[in-house]
């Protein structure tokens, strides 16, 4: 009879580790006993009383772990240990390698991983679709992030997914929040029991932050893709959306985010508002009030009015939110500090939702409000690259990225044209937003601060005072950190809005004269 | 890395919030990963979405710490609220709901708690895990054989001091299982946590004096593991994990509905350890109702 | 509407494909859900024509009739059972072949256009055969017309680098036990310096005469008194032995000249004759690599013809062209590209510009699952064709990707006793734009020389490109 004693110092392994690394030793062939136990006295004690204590073991500390292999001959008890040893290593080791396959095609990896629930797919417009039907074909629930998808897709696309009952985010989907995961551009918010219905990627975001700033929080933001409401898709995202949400138990409140839908795709959204058994918060910017009220809908004017809509209906108590009401002595101020002949506001957006409400809070007020995405053609901009009177420039749309990447990520674009703004002497006020988050530029304020300085600077030469208002879309919760965004700008002079909205009424505000 | 905490010890919260946290990573698991705090000397555990609130525990939201890249000896550094672990984990705190434990009072009516022990004891016998407290018909070996009934015996030996009320005498024969037995936390040491926190319930029939509570304490930082020694120096002051609240709540007030998965709850902890505590717990009531029988002492 | 999926998806935890933007999925595991990032590449290399030929065959009707189609032709694939039944002169046994044939390796091609190598082989077979009384006679004969040129391919037969067969060589016969097919492969010669690398001087040419003279008639009369060896069940064996039986046949040779010894020792031959014939087998790991060759042309042959099948049956190269053949295409349908470069480690002394192009039918053995696609079942050789084990593992999972099915009778240890990747499907090859890998030696190009090297090298996309093509306007 042989004995094999090992003491691992200070080693531990949780109990059912140890426990079922215990079985196994003892059902090594030859083994007649193996003890796998902590050096405890009361341990060694139990040793002494069968016969097995070496003073080795006596030796054993509490904190150690002693191996005791008992077996017929040396050479048996030897290689029980090394089959011991390997039990730890195998234990300890983790499955690293598996993780590491590559896959080709959509249909591989969902056949080899059976747990993927979801596709997100951004590649180039002309594959897009198909890489769309093949998830949806593997039962994905699916996120298009790409643009250029044509129509024709997009309807056989969502169609399609109505019939499998999945989600068809998109094309051109770049937010949503499944389960309080942000999936390609969104904010980390606080869960909680508001659903979130967006055709408007930064529309939605903005509304997101707002709930969560409010005190609230998101159960799920389902993207629709900018297309969804339009008289040829027929809203099938939206309504599916409503649906899953309205069966949704966590969900309390819905709100529904969208540029103004075709009028027979209204009428359908509102008809599914109706019947839902849950508050509907319905912002469709520049949308008709009283047929959302009509449909028993919460009608929103502004992404702030939807986010403090929602979490009321929620259940917060309104008097304790802290609606970062305008501030008019601010207000007073600069329009103190602007010349007469500033006159103008130029707003930069990298969110074309941001860009949207403030050019329609612009034109509440003023007449020549001019785009690259005005509906009006009178005022959409003929050269985009020259702006008139007030000019608020989306500048992610199409017309500028042309190709190149989203100004989130590639802010050079936006850069030229401030500069270029900053020498007009017509201006008063450039806004610009700031996006944080999930897929955004890791310092969006960084890359822009040294042409802040500069412009403010050669305004200052020229005698006259340029207002920079900024808005840092984003949570304390998001990466890079909000307040070091917003620290960084007033450190450079530039007035901070609390809100998208509250930034274009401020815009607004800074240019009225003689009021 | 960033990790949202889901909920933590109120204590541990609190020392967080108010002064800085240094130690370093003292033990990894799957599940668990254990921080020394040079401060105070003690142990504190960062625990997996699938584990309960516990003392000293921050619960965060990964459902495991496999993946977490932290080894044993890693710093750990802690202020406001947000614990850093190694030189890639953030553990942020803002959003952590503060948990605290609160043992229930021993009730009035103690008839539902005879018939829920009576329950409990008949469900451990049934489903308990052996390796530990309970002798399996068929030990792997020699050593697991003599292992449980060194603890039976020291087990019955602690029962029979503590009917007579002798603390004294009661505090001797616990240290004997301190340490004793298989797992990470020998089962002489779930045992006694079990046993612990019955009689630092409020309203308890027989008292123990302070000095007991302090023997095993004491006792258990030469006599078993880091670990274990803090679970019974936290279940030695009334403080244990939720889920063994949870069962002693409803032993004291529930019915046979809440208590099973409660009781199914406990008895899945660690490998032999949630039957160990099981069995702490069944022996430190009857004790009680043995003693105090239909006495309610605030009425008297 | 069934709207369960969508709550399904609220209730659990996300895993996500990424498809695109790679950051996405590091975002998505930042929050401690599950993502995973495809190897994603445009298909059909992002070609219009060729994505809109894929959908058209995605088109449910006509989707189920491939599948149903592949699926018979992968099985006639795995459960063909080629049998070694004999050895004889390939104008006994070859279908076509005359006294002026000479049939050589890959898709078609004239006298003028073959390479330095193929052209080496084919008139050392003029002189071996008698049709010239040297090389530079051999070359007008070949140019003259008077020899009819014709793809080993098209006559049931493969051939190894140049392929080049002619009328009295000596052919393994292998019948398909299954489905009564047969197919035909001349025999190794073992050395560097051979005809079939292009060598075509006089030690080539005697030796030659020796296999016609001795090996040949030996081994005929061998298996006339072995009647028939079971070459699947040998090749199973072969893997399990560390071959992947096209560029390493260390296991495989073993076993066949194990299995033929017997008999060999049994013929009428002197025992100095059976003992060069052992020093012969012995001299070269590569005795049994034809034989495989053979069993592969035989299974797939089977397979040929399948209508709307996109299973690809044959990939051979002449070392100018490298052409395909995919069983719905019934006949001779050649899809061809470029031959390419053949990337590995070179013998001694050579430059990688001194290498010829792909050449031969060995192809035939990754057409059936082995070589390339069985890398990972020879660790030993992945020095030789200069990679790594973990890059050999790599090749036969990934040729999971392009191939419909695995054969369950030819399994690989190392991956857990999977069956080798079985039945190549073009339209998988043009969505991935993952091509087979193929194992393979290289050759010099100027003819007389002979193998330089050995290594790795791919056919060239635009054969699948042409075949999908193809299919999609005859498949309805």
């Amino acid at each position: 009879m042989s004995t094999k004693v090992v003491i691992k110092q200070s080693t531990y392994f949780d109990s059912v580790s140890l426990m079922s690394l215990s079985t196994k030793a003892n059902q090594i062939e030859g083994v007649e006993q193996a003890v796998i136990a902590m050096g405890t006295e009361m341990n060694k004690e139990v040793l002494k009383n069968v016969g097995l204590l070496t003073p080795e073991l006596e030796a054993a500390k509490s904190s150690d772990l002693m191996i005791v292999v008992k077996a017929a001959t040396e050479e048996l008890a030897e290689s029980a240990y090394v089959q011991i040893e390997e039990l730890f290593t195998k234990k300890k080791g983790g499955s690293k390698g598996a993780s590491e396959i590559k896959y080709p095609t959509i249909d591989s990896a969902a056949a080899s991983i059976p747990e993927a629930n979801l596709a997100i797919i951004s590649v180039n417009g002309a594959f897009a679709a198909r890489e769309a039907r093949k998830a949806l074909e593997n039962d994905l629930h699916v996120m298009l992030f790409s643009d250029n998808v044509s129509i024709e897709d997009e309807i056989a696309l969502k169609q399609y997914a109505h019939e499998k009952g999945l989600l068809m985010m998109g094309p051109d989907c770049g937010t949503a929040i499944i389960n309080g995961v942000a999936l390609c551009f969104g904010n980390a918010v606080r869960k909680g029991s508001i659903g979130i219905v967006g055709a408007s990627g930064t529309g939605s975001q903005e509304v997101s932050v707002r709930i969560h700033d409010f005190g609230g929080g998101i159960t799920q933001l389902i993207g629709t893709g900018g297309r969804d409401l339009s008289e040829q898709v027929g809203g099938i995202m939206m309504i599916d959306g409503i649906k899953a949400l309205e069966a949704d138990a966590a969900t309390k409140v819905i709100v529904l985010i969208s540029k103004p839908p075709a009028a027979s795709v209204q009428e359908k959204v509102l008809a599914q508002v109706k019947n839902c058994t849950k508050p509907v918060v319905v912002y469709f910017i520049g949308g008709d009030e009283e047929a959302v009220v009509a449909a028993g809908g919460h009608f929103a004017k502004t992404t702030k009015e939807a986010a403090l809509k929602a979490v009321v209906l929620a259940g917060a108590n309104e008097d304790e939110i802290n609606k970062r009401a305008l501030n008019w002595p601010l207000i007073e101020e600069v329009r103190a500090k602007l010349a007469p002949e500033q006159k103008y506001v130029r707003g930069l957006f990298c969110g074309g939702t941001l860009c949207d409400e403030a050019m329609y809070l612009a034109m509440e007020t003023f007449a020549d409000v001019y785009s690259n995405i005005q509906k009006n053609p009178d005022y959409k901009l003929k050269n985009i690259h020259e702006s008139k009177a007030h000019t608020y420039l989306d500048m992610g749309d199409d017309d500028f990225t042309n190709g190149k990447p989203h100004p989130m990520i590639d802010p050079s674009l936006r850069i030229a044209r401030f500069l270029q703004e900053a020498k007009d002497p017509s201006v008063g006020v450039i806004l610009m937003d700031f996006i944080l988050g999930f897929g955004s530029h890791e310092d969006p304020v960084g890359v822009m601060l040294p042409a802040i300085v500069e412009a403010k600077a050669q305004a200052a030469k020229a005698g006259r005072h340029l207002e920079i208002l900024g808005y840092v879309m984003g949570t304390d919760l998001d990466t890079p950190n909000f307040d070091e965004q917003v620290k960084k700008l007033m450190d450079a002079g530039v007035t901070i809005a609390s809100s998208s909205t509250n930034a274009g009424l401020l815009a607004r505000e800074f240019v009225v004269k003689g009021a | 890395m960033r990790i949202q905490a889901l909920s933590g010890d109120a204590d541990f919260c609190k020392k967080l919030a108010s002064s800085s946290f240094h130690g370093f990573v003292h033990s990894v698991f799957e599940r668990t990963i254990n921080l020394k705090c040079l401060d105070d000397n003690e142990l504190y555990t960062i625990a997996c979405n699938k584990l309960d609130n516990g003392p000293n525990t921050l619960v965060i939201d990964l459902p495991s710490l496999s993946g977490m890249e932290v080894a044993e000896g890693d710093p750990v550094y802690g202020k406001g609220d947000e614990l850093i672990v190694g030189s890639g984990v953030f553990i942020c705190m803002r959003q952590a709901t503060k948990w605290e434990a609160h043992l229930p009072s021993y009730p009035c009516d103690i008839d539902v708690l005879r018939e829920n022990v009576a329950f409990m004891k008949q469900y451990v016998d049934a489903k308990g895990k052996t390796g530990g407290m309970k002798m399996s018909s068929r030990p792997a070996s020699l050593f697991e054989r003599e292992t449980s009934r060194m603890l039976n015996e020291r087990a019955e030996a602690l029962s029979i001091e503590l009917a007579k009320g002798n603390s004294e005498s009661a505090s001797e024969q616990a240290v004997r299982l301190v340490g004793l037995g298989p797992g990470l936390t020998p089962s002489g040491d779930d045992f006694l946590v079990g046993l612990c926190i019955v009689y630092k319930m409020q309203n308890i029939p027989c008292c123990l004096s302070c000095r007991f509570f302090e023997k095993v304490v004491e006792s258990s930082r030469e006599l078993t593991n880091e670990i274990s020694s803090i679970t019974l120096k936290k279940a030695a002051s009334g403080k244990v994990r939720e889920s063994l609240v949870d069962l002693l709540r409803c032993l004291t007030q529930g019915s046979r509905e809440e208590l099973l998965p409660a009781l199914e709850k406990v008895v899945g902890i660690g490998s032999s350890s949630g039957t160990d505590m099981a069995l702490g717990l069944i022996c430190g009531l009857e004790r009680n109702l043995e003693a105090g029988g239909n006495v309610c002492l605030p009425k008297l | 509407m069934n709207m369960s999926k969508i709550n399904e998806l609220f209730a659990g935890n996300i895993h996500a494909i990424n498809v695109g933007i790679e950051f996405f999925k590091d975002d998505i595991i930042k929050q401690n859900a599950n993502a995973t990032h495809l190897e994603w590449k445009p298909p059909g290399g992002g070609k219009p024509e060729l994505i809109r030929a894929l959908d058209r065959l995605e088109n449910a009707a006509l989707a189920d009739k491939i599948a149903a189609a592949n699926k018979l032709a992968v099985e006639r694939i795995i459960n063909s059972q080629p049998m070694l039944v004999g050895f004889d002169q390939a104008i006994n046994v070859v279908p076509g072949m005359t006294k002026t044939t000479i049939l050589h390796a890959g898709p078609p091609i004239t006298w003028d256009k073959m390479c330095g190598a193929m052209k080496g082989a084919v008139t050392g077979a003029i002189v071996f055969e008698g049709l010239a009384k040297d090389i530079e006679e051999a070359e007008q004969v070949a140019a003259s017309g008077a020899i009819t040129f014709s793809p080993c391919h098209e006559h049931n037969c493969v051939g190894s680098m140049a392929g080049v067969t002619s009328a009295s060589m000596f052919m393994h016969v292998v019948k398909n036990k299954t489905y009564g097919n047969v197919a035909y492969t001349n025999m190794s010669e073992q050395m560097a310096k051979i005809l079939r690398m292009g060598a075509n001087d006089e030690s080539v040419i005697t030796r030659l005469n020796w296999m016609r003279d001795v090996l040949g008639p030996m081994l005929r009369d061998a298996m006339k008194i072995a009647g028939e060896i079971d070459l699947r069940l040998m090749l199973a064996q072969a893997l399990h032995m560390g071959d992947e039986c096209h560029n390493r046949n260390n296991a495989g040779t073993s076993l066949l000249i194990q299995a033929l010894t017997p008999h060999i020792l049994q013929t009428d031959f002197t025992t100095e004759q059976k003992r060069e014939v052992f020093e012969f087998v012995a001299s070269s790991d590569y005795f049994s690599g034809p034989t495989w060759m053979a069993l592969c042309k035989c299974a797939l042959d089977a397979a040929h013809g399948i209508e709307n099948s996109t299973i690809v049956t044959t990939m051979a190269r002449n070392g100018v062209e490298f052409g395909i053949r995919v069983s719905g295409m019934a006949g001779n349908t050649w899809f061809t590209g470029p031959a390419q470069k053949v990337i590995g480690p070179m013998f001694a002394g050579y430059k990688p510009e001194d290498s010829g192009l792909d050449i031969g039918d060995s192809a035939i053995t990754e057409t059936y699952g082995i070589g390339g696609f069985a890398m990972a079942a020879a660790p030993a050789i992945v020095a030789l064709v200069g990679g790594t084990v973990e890059e050999a593992i790599g090749f036969s999972t990934t040729m999971k990707e392009i191939t419909t099915a695995e054969n369950p009778n030819v399994t690989i240890p190392l991956l857990d006793f999977q069956g080798v990747a079985t039945g190549i499907d073009i339209r998988q090859v043009i969505q991935t734009g993952i091509l087979p890998v193929i194992n393979t030696a290289i050759a010099h190009k100027d003819a007389g020389i002979g193998m330089i090297g050995a290594g790795i090298t791919y056919p060239p996309m635009e054969a699948f490109e042409k075949a999908l093509l193809a299919l999609t306007e005859s498949i309805s």
